[in-house]
């Protein structure tokens, strides 16, 4: 497990990937260094100052300001810190939500197959834009709330994939004989049936930090996400949309941000899939 | 044959119509338990807690939770799903107004997504083996990384701020007529005889269809190629390059008939969410659809609102899945033997 993941790091693409994820997770982490301004300090004498290397542009705000006089790098770097935390909280709790359902009705089969299969096919009819919108007007703005949105959304996407690859592991003759050996169904699951799913599980997580920066960003940008008091990408493309014409750079840094964070953990997701998963490696897809 | 395809179709029905059910008392309870009092939203705030108590009572607010909903069915199933509390209508009646935008706008979208998951998961092929597929696979991840509120943004400030070619607000120029004949703009203009309507409604769709088609493209684009390859593993491709075929007939006759079906699957699915995805594209394009009716009722906590257009979208969902999966039976006639 731990050697496929370093095969992976050979791989040019995965590589990049990395790269992209260290720059978001080190502006997430180092927020504080890093950004030269705190992001909610209003300088209300240079609103909507270009970037610096415009004509009209401050080198006291390398990016630029927005219709607040808010230094837009600062509010950037602070925006991944914020996009970050959702990232990692939402799809960890998604991933143990899923993955937890999905191991109990993959192995066990029957009556508990059949009930947590149709939960999923509830919850999957409810669209995921609508029904976190939903959710955000019962739970109220704030970064714990979008959080929980998002794990309350997308425990399925976990659930339903990785009940067919439980359903595949437990039937293999290495998990009958744990049984025989007298583990327990608990030490069989946790022993036996998930290391073999964790790669799939590896590459699902990943590619739900995709998703998951995605939603905030919808959330913020709607005015149902963190809340004001928190810098957010998408709350940045809502601010900037009424100023497009006077400063069209405060509306592409943001978007670009957002694409960056995205792509980043798709191409992580995508050569994580590539590596990790055996059948995939040996068709040579 | 259509028998049998209508047996199923009716099948797959039977399916969803529980599932909707399910939604719907789902939908209900959320909505009741949120910290939101309906009764206090709909009375001046000088309204004393007596006239709150009273209100209450008469919306049936104080009776128990399964009884509200029997009632609340009972109603909708009569086509009557209360009243806005902000707009002081008929909710049915402002879905039924907006519906009609967003169908058209998702419809739009959706031939957008199937021209480019077609094209570009058959160029993606075509490039297969030649250094370009690197750089094409590399460029399709890239793409699956912009989400249809990015596109809406992206096309907006390019088409719209920079080269100005194209409107970029609302669904007709503002000093046009807007007929209403069946809702549907585009039909409606070509009813009444506005070829000048008909141009500017089109021109209005082409951004947000196209944010839209471009989103939802390149997830379908991989699971054509990835199946595309898998096809021409099989043995009647040799058998029909052995016939003297041409390669291209291989690919269009024989292979993508194959093919076509996961991609068919997936793209049942993607129309699903699509179609809530008009949601963001219309608020951006500040389209006069369901989804900006749906902003407006969550910004100001409009309960029976949220709860007719949250519906609707479940049932739309529901609606698309099962037309796609009875157009997968259509054409996989394996799936009809029982």
């Amino acid at each position: 497990m731990v050697g496929s993941l370093l095969r992976a790091l050979r791989s040019p693409r995965v590589l990049l990937a990395v790269v992209m994820v260290a720059v978001i997770a080190i502006c997430a982490a180092f927020a504080g260094f890093l950004a030269p301004h705190d992001p909610a300090e209003q300088n209300l004498l240079s609103i909507l100052t270009p970037p610096a290397w415009q004509p009209g542009g401050d080198q006291n705000f390398p990016l630029g300001t927005d219709s607040l006089g808010r230094d837009v790098l600062s509010r950037l770097i602070y925006g991944a810190r914020t996009a970050m935390l959702v990232a990692v909280f939402a799809s960890l709790g998604a991933m143990i939500i899923g993955a937890i359902l999905a191991h109990i009705a993959g192995y066990f089969g029957g009556v508990v197959d059949w009930i947590i299969g149709r939960l999923v096919d509830v919850w999957m009819s409810f669209p995921p834009v609508i029904f976190s919108l939903i959710l955000m007007v019962g739970l109220g703005v704030g970064l714990d709330r979008v959080i929980l949105a998002i794990v309350l959304v997308d425990w399925t996407r976990f659930c339903r994939v990785l009940r067919s690859e439980v359903l595949i592991v437990r039937r293999h003759d290495y998990v009958a004989a744990a049984r025989l050996l007298g583990f327990t169904h608990w030490q069989t699951i946790v022993r036996e049936v998930l290391p073999a799913t964790l790669p799939l599980l590896i590459t699902l997580f990943s590619l739900e930090m995709a998703i998951a920066v995605v939603v905030e960003a919808i959330l913020s940008f709607i005015g149902l996400g963190v809340g004001p008091n928190q810098a957010a990408w998408g709350q940045m493309i809502a601010d900037a949309r009424q100023y497009v014409y006077q400063s069209p750079w405060n509306l592409l840094l943001p978007i670009f941000a957002i694409f960056f964070a995205v792509a980043a953990f798709n191409l992580l997701g995508d050569g994580l899939r590539r590596t990790l998963d055996v059948r995939l490696a040996e068709t040579g897809h | 044959m259509l028998g049998v395809i209508a047996q199923l179709v009716a099948r797959r029905l039977l399916v969803a119509i529980p599932i909707l059910f399910v939604v719907s008392a789902l939908l209900f309870c959320v909505l009741r338990k949120l910290p939101v009092d309906p009764a206090a939203m709909s009375l001046p705030t000088t309204a004393t807690i007596a006239e709150v108590e009273a209100k209450r009572h008469e919306m049936g607010l104080d009776r128990p939770l399964p009884q509200q909903y029997v009632i609340w069915l009972t109603d909708a199933l009569h086509g009557d799903f209360g009243r806005s509390i902000q707009f002081g209508r008929d909710a049915g009646s402002l879905v039924a107004g907006t519906l009609p935008a967003t169908i058209e706008l998702a419809g739009a979208a959706m031939v957008l997504a199937a021209i480019f998951g077609l094209g570009g998961g058959l160029l993606l092929f075509h490039l297969r083996g030649t250094f370009l597929e690197t750089v094409t696979d590399f460029a399709s991840i890239l793409l699956l990384s912009i989400p249809e509120f990015l596109w809406g943004l992206i096309l907006l400030f390019v088409f719209g701020v920079v080269l100005q070619v194209l409107p970029f607000t609302g669904a007709v120029s503002p000093n046009l007529p807007q007929p209403h004949v069946t809702g549907f703009l585009l039909l409606d203009a070509l009813w009444v005889g506005r070829p000048d309507v008909f141009a500017s409604a089109l021109r209005h769709l082409i951004l947000p269809a196209f944010a839209l088609g471009l989103a939802f493209s390149p997830a379908m684009m991989r699971v054509l190629r990835s199946s595309l390859f898998d096809v021409y593993h099989e043995d009647y491709i040799q058998q029909a390059r052995l016939r003297g075929l041409s390669e291209r007939q291989v690919l269009l006759r024989h292979a993508l008939k194959n093919a076509a079906l996961p991609t068919l699957t997936l793209a049942g699915v993607q129309f699903g969410i699509l179609f809530s995805g008009t949601l963001l594209v219309e608020v951006i394009y500040s389209y006069p659809g369901m989804g900006n009716l749906m902003v407006d009722a969550v910004r100001n906590a409009d309960l029976p609102l949220i709860q007719a257009i949250g519906l609707t979208y479940c049932i739309a969902v529901l609606l698309i899945n099962t037309v796609v999966d009875s157009l997968y039976l259509v054409l996989n006639p394996k799936l009809r033997v029982r």
